[in-house]
């Protein structure tokens, strides 16, 4: 598929703020599914933007404002063609122990230390054991998460851990991703945090154009059959019970959420400031005028 | 040298003023308040609550004791103004202030002059607690504090290096100094329709401390109009409005890097050439009240704009470092 | 019972067998290196002794020498304490300091080499020396400073081993500190305080200075500054009079000569760090900082810490500061890391370690840790994050409940802890209260600065457990300290009187003119004739 990405974040602030700095993990990634051609980033007031990848791989926009400034606005716009990625390999569980795939699993099998031990995961991890093999164990995931919590934004925060998701029994993609990933890291399965948008057009299509929002999903390493073939990383979608395809527009991953926020910044000043971003995706193949 | 140094040298020199002309005027209260009316009829009306007024604004503290009607007891008073540690406004608070500024910059202000202030805090607080609280015994805290700020001021004049450093400490002084007397002044003096009542003025004289200056400068029996020009614009004596002035605007002449355009210096110099020009215009028994409020008014714009100019950075973080904030982004929220 | 006048101090000494007492030889008889100084001991005596601790006491109390005890309690219980020195010195012969001084020199540039392969290359992994899953769950491992190479390729630029000497009388390293180690204020001050306090003792040494370390520490700062045509602004960054190491930062800032400053002083434009003055911004070009990771920047490290100046990072990337210790160093300092330095020294440098480690196991291994478990009261087990000897359980002096509260923590999360074999500390004669010596425990903690090159003050902290059999030397936990004399060699001890003062006497001071009245009378004295 091929979208046409704007991302356009407004700050506004009751009185003006000094030293507001910030950091942008927006842009789209180029992966072996994924193309991003063209990428914009506007900030007003206007800021040199410096640009760096980061530890994961992310390319991180870094800007400064120092003098005094009652607004921000973060206009991001970006072109990218998307595919399909091949089916996920089906190795069994025994292919884990490999060393070609721990080594290709690497920190992602790490468990995730600063989040509590929380009782009720124990049930969830029971029926997680079941499957028949890693791939299995993902797809059945994309199922039992969204079964088990209810998808309710404001339930929890950003900075929500996976004991506020399974107390409240609601929370959003980020808080489901959290929770497959302390999963499966368990099972030694390694997992990684995937930020991105999400083309959610309605089933019936017909559609060029959407408001929509960033989203987060997981990918899993699964091991190949046989001891043949490359453990390959496979994107899931717990929100929309299923597996990430060409709607999927990554743009980085981390091992959590904090690895790759969109948006992160601090500023002197009043800490009441009103925030309107808003993600609009357009379909420019044909394919999508064809069916309009 | 670092804004938030500055700053604080700044304060330590305006509460170790504070904490030495609150231990002046309780000395000068404490004494004419033991004794009837001089005959002649009193030229300044000098009290209890009237210090408590001069100094935190509110004689009653807010407290059921006081409220304005009641005046308060001698006790009670002194207890409030001397040794008090939950009153911002008394000597010990003054002095425990001042430890803790001298405590951040003990390597600028030398080692002496930081043992001096520790010591003295130290013995403030134990004295406090101890033989102080007896009948006469906040007099005696405020007889000790006034020998302390001396030695501690003479102890900077001897060690510290004639710097920006000095130039802040001696600043913060000489604005509080200058601030103090005309707080004095303006609770002391009589309004304008008495001021033909000019009575003596002993009480106010020992008050700011300038007894026996007066008496060697001024041939005028000590009645109230004459103390008050005395303390208003007598330049050679450094306790004075005027003479604060004028040595204010030399340590921030002498700190600056442009004192040409900076507005402090500015600001002060027009102050100095004011007090000196009031002095000659004024004719004897002048109303002196209406400029004694302006020129406390205009040295509270002196300080805006010391901390605008020098401070600004520091002070700011200082005070907002609590709502330094955080954008987060937002929730990713799914679309389906 | 009053005591007898003078107790000799050394008689009652006996050496503690096993251990290695760096006075006597086992037989009580006074090594060679400190045969005069125990005869000049034995001179002052245990009154002399304890007269010079008083005096020693009130003067560290005034001049605010002290260090606050937390201890287990926490925060609240904090109290001021004269940081207690022994008046007993240790001596270190010049041959016994040059093996110790190459052997640090060797390993700080083997931490070095990694600290900067872990954040670039990894080629220590990829040789399968070290596992990279270990690497990375390292609380100190940074992200943040992934592929960022300081100027010239130094990150640490302060490093404080501490050393023990095992009963055998080698030397091992037990602990590396790459991140903010301190205690060399307390090297100077202590040597500063021998001289006044018992300068007899220094008589028939030739000692060798440490008070020049300041200096070595701003050439080497100065060095690293990226300021490319004018004299490098060199700060010393402080988390504030609340830390227990103030009083070291006050220190170093005062004898560098440069401002200690604290975070609200700094900030960060267009990637360029600056410190708010009465005069406006001025540049920084490099930072002593004297905090953890955690804390420098909120935009980096810890997402829920709001301290620290934002965008440090930034400028630290863009290299327009030098930051000293670099970020990330912490990952060389971590005891499971430790583990495999002798490995690092030989892969880095084509070395021999010179300096050992302490057996350490690694308890992330199923079967090696149910074998350390099953001893683990005669194990030391420590934390793999923690610094200043918290969290650490020595097995042979634990209680039941200690050993199985540690065993459980083990258990729940086994990458976080090592367990090593207990060291035989050595010991040193060590004054108490009454001026008796007794056998105390010691390990020893020299200062490295990495500029241009490393240099290391001759000596360094020697640390001290003041309890009987005690092995704890952290100052936090009951430890003091002793000066540390590293002996010139040769055996000329010259003349220190300096050179003869030429025959220029100044004049006579000057008297009272005219001051008095003098009485000019002549007394008349005749003698009595008898």
């Amino acid at each position: 598929m091929h979208f046409s990405i704007r991302y356009l974040t407004e700050y506004r602030y009751p009185s003006p703020v000094t030293d507001n700095l910030n950091a942008l993990r927006v842009r789209p990634a180029t992966t072996s599914t994924q193309r991003c051609d063209e990428f914009h980033a506007r900030i007003d007031p206007e800021a040199r933007v410096s640009r760096h990848l980061d530890y994961f791989g992310t390319e991180v926009l870094e800007f400064g404002i120092p003098t005094g400034h009652e607004s921000l606005t973060i206009d991001v716009r970006a072109r990218v063609v998307t595919s399909d990625p091949p089916s996920p390999p089906s190795g069994g569980w025994e292919e884990l122990a490999s060393s070609a795939y721990r080594e290709a699993a690497g920190e992602f099998l790490l468990p995730w230390q600063d989040q509590p031990q929380v009782p009720g995961l124990d049930d969830l991890y029971a029926s997680l054991a079941t499957a028949s093999s890693p791939e299995a164990a993902l797809s059945l995931l994309c199922e039992l998460i969204p079964d088990t919590f209810a998808y309710r934004p404001g339930t929890t925060y950003v900075g929500s851990t996976i004991a506020d998701l399974l107390e409240a029994g609601a929370g959003v993609c980020q808080d489901f991703v959290h929770l497959a990933l302390v999963l499966l890291r368990r099972r030694g399965i390694a997992a990684r945090y995937v930020s991105g948008y999400l083309w959610a057009a309605p089933q019936d299509g017909g559609v060029d154009s959407l408001e929509v929002d960033t989203h987060a999903w997981l990918e899993a390493l699964l091991p190949g059959t046989g001891g043949r073939g490359e453990p390959v990383w496979v994107g899931a979608d717990p929100t929309n019970r299923i597996l990430a395809n060409e709607t999927h527009v990554k743009i980085g991953h981390g091992r959590y959420y904090a690895d790759v926020p969109p948006v992160k910044g601090v500023y002197r000043g009043s800490q009441s400031s009103t925030l309107a971003a808003a993600v609009t995706m357009s379909r420019l193949d044909p394919a999508a005028g064809a069916r309009a | 040298m670092l804004a938030r140094i500055a700053h604080e040298l700044y304060w330590l020199g305006r509460n170790l003023a504070r904490a030495e002309f609150t231990a002046r005027a309780v000395d000068g209260v404490f004494r004419a308040e033991l004794q009837s009316a001089s005959e002649t009829g009193p030229g300044v009306r000098f009290g209890w609550n009237g210090l408590l007024a001069m100094l935190g604004g509110n004689a009653g503290g807010g407290g059921s004791e006081g409220g304005g009607g009641a005046p308060l007891r001698r006790e009670q008073a002194l207890e409030r103004l001397t040794l008090d540690a939950d009153r911002p406004d008394s000597m010990l608070a003054c002095v425990e202030r001042s430890r803790e500024g001298a405590r951040t910059v003990r390597d600028v202000i030398s080692a002496e002059m930081w043992e001096a202030i520790n010591a003295t805090t130290l013995t403030l607080r134990r004295d406090a607690a101890a033989s102080w609280r007896l009948p006469g015994g906040a007099y005696q805290a405020s007889q000790y504090v006034k020998q302390r700020t001396a030695l501690i001021w003479g102890i900077a004049e001897r060690a510290m290096l004639r710097d920006e450093a000095k130039r802040f400490l001696d600043a913060g002084g000489l604005i509080e100094v200058a601030d103090m007397v005309l707080r004095m002044l303006r609770v002391a003096l009589p309004p304008g329709d008495e001021a033909h009542a000019d009575g003596n003025a002993f009480a106010l004289l020992q008050a700011v401390g300038g007894f026996h200056a007066y008496l060697r400068a001024v041939t005028a029996p000590p009645n109230a109009q004459p103390v008050a020009r005395f303390l208003l614009f007598e330049r050679a004596y450094p306790d004075s409005v005027a003479a604060c002035v004028d040595s204010l605007h030399e340590a921030f002449a002498a700190a600056d890097a442009s004192p040409a355009d900076s507005k402090p210096v500015l600001r002060v110099s027009r102050l100095a050439a004011d007090l000196e020009f009031q002095r000659r215009a004024l004719p004897d028994g002048a109303e002196l009240l209406g400029i004694c409020e302006r020129v406390q008014q205009e040295l509270a714009r002196v300080d805006q704009d010391v901390a605008d100019r020098y401070f600004a950075g520091a002070v700011g973080d200082v005070a907002r470092s609590s709502s330094l904030a955080m954008s987060g982004g937002r929730n990713p929220l799914a679309a389906a | 019972m009053p005591p007898e006048t003078t107790v000799p101090p050394i008689d009652a000494y006996h050496p503690s067998a096993p251990f290695y007492d760096e006075l006597f030889e086992p037989d009580g008889v006074p090594r060679r290196a400190a045969a005069p100084l125990v005869a000049e001991l034995e001179r002052i005596g245990a009154d002399g002794l304890a007269e010079a601790g008083r005096r020693r006491d009130a003067a560290f109390l005034q001049q605010g020498i002290t260090f606050e005890t937390t201890g287990e309690e926490g925060v609240g219980h904090s109290r001021e304490r004269p940081f207690p020195l022994d008046l007993v010195p240790r001596v270190l012969s010049g041959e016994e300091w040059r093996h110790i001084k190459r052997g640090l020199a060797q390993r700080i540039r083997a931490l070095n080499h990694f600290v900067d392969d872990v954040y670039h290359g990894r080629e220590i992994v990829r040789e399968g020396i070290v596992p990279w899953t270990l690497v990375a769950s390292r609380s100190h491992f940074a992200r943040a400073v992934h592929g960022i190479r300081p100027p010239g390729g130094v990150y640490c630029h302060v490093a404080g081993c501490d050393l023990v000497r095992h009963s055998d009388g080698s030397w091992k390293v037990i602990e590396d500190n790459v991140r903010t180690p301190s205690g060399i204020s307390y090297v100077i001050e202590n040597r500063a305080a021998m001289t006044q306090l018992v300068p007899q003792l220094f008589a028939s040494y030739r000692v060798r200075p440490v008070d020049h370390y300041p200096q070595l520490l701003l050439r080497a700062l100065r060095s690293v500054a990226p300021s490319a045509d004018s004299e490098a602004t060199v700060v010393v960054w402080t988390p504030g009079p609340l830390n227990s190491a103030y009083f070291e930062h006050a220190f170093l800032a005062r004898q560098m000569g440069v401002e200690l400053v604290e975070a609200s002083d700094l900030v960060v434009r267009d990637d360029v760090l600056y410190m708010r003055t009465t005069r406006g911004l001025v540049r920084v070009h490099a930072v002593y900082r004297r905090l953890d990771d955690d804390f420098v920047d909120p935009l980096e490290f810890r997402p829920d810490s709001l301290l620290g100046v934002p965008g440090l990072v930034r400028a630290y990337r863009a290299g327009s500061v030098a930051i000293a210790n670099a970020f990330g160093t912490g990952v060389a300092d971590d005891k499971a890391i430790y583990h495999y330095v002798p490995e690092m020294v030989r892969f880095y440098l084509g070395e021999e370690p010179l300096l050992e480690n302490v057996t350490t196991y690694l308890l992330s291994d199923p079967e090696v840790r149910e074998e350390v478990l099953a001893r683990v009261g005669e194990l030391v087990v420590k934390p793999t994050g923690e610094s200043g000897g918290k969290g650490v359980c020595i097995g042979p002096h634990a209680t039941e409940q200690e050993l199985e509260e540690v065993t459980a923590a083990v258990r729940a999360q086994p990458e976080a802890w090592i367990a090593q074999e207990v060291v035989r500390l050595s010991t040193v004669p060590t004054a108490g209260h009454d001026g008796v010596l007794a056998p105390r425990h010691v390990d020893l903690r020299p200062f490295a600065v990495f500029g241009e090159r490393i240099d290391i003050v001759p000596g360094g902290l020697t640390r001290v457990a003041l309890n009987e059999g005690s092995m704890i030397v952290n100052s936090s936990r009951g430890g003091g300290s002793k000066d540390t004399w590293v002996l010139e060699d040769g055996e000329d001890v010259a003349d220190r009187a300096g050179p003869p003062i030429a025959d220029t006497a100044p004049p006579a001071l000057p008297d009272l003119r005219y001051g008095t009245w003098s009485g000019q009378q002549q007394q008349q004295q005749q003698q009595a004739r008898t």
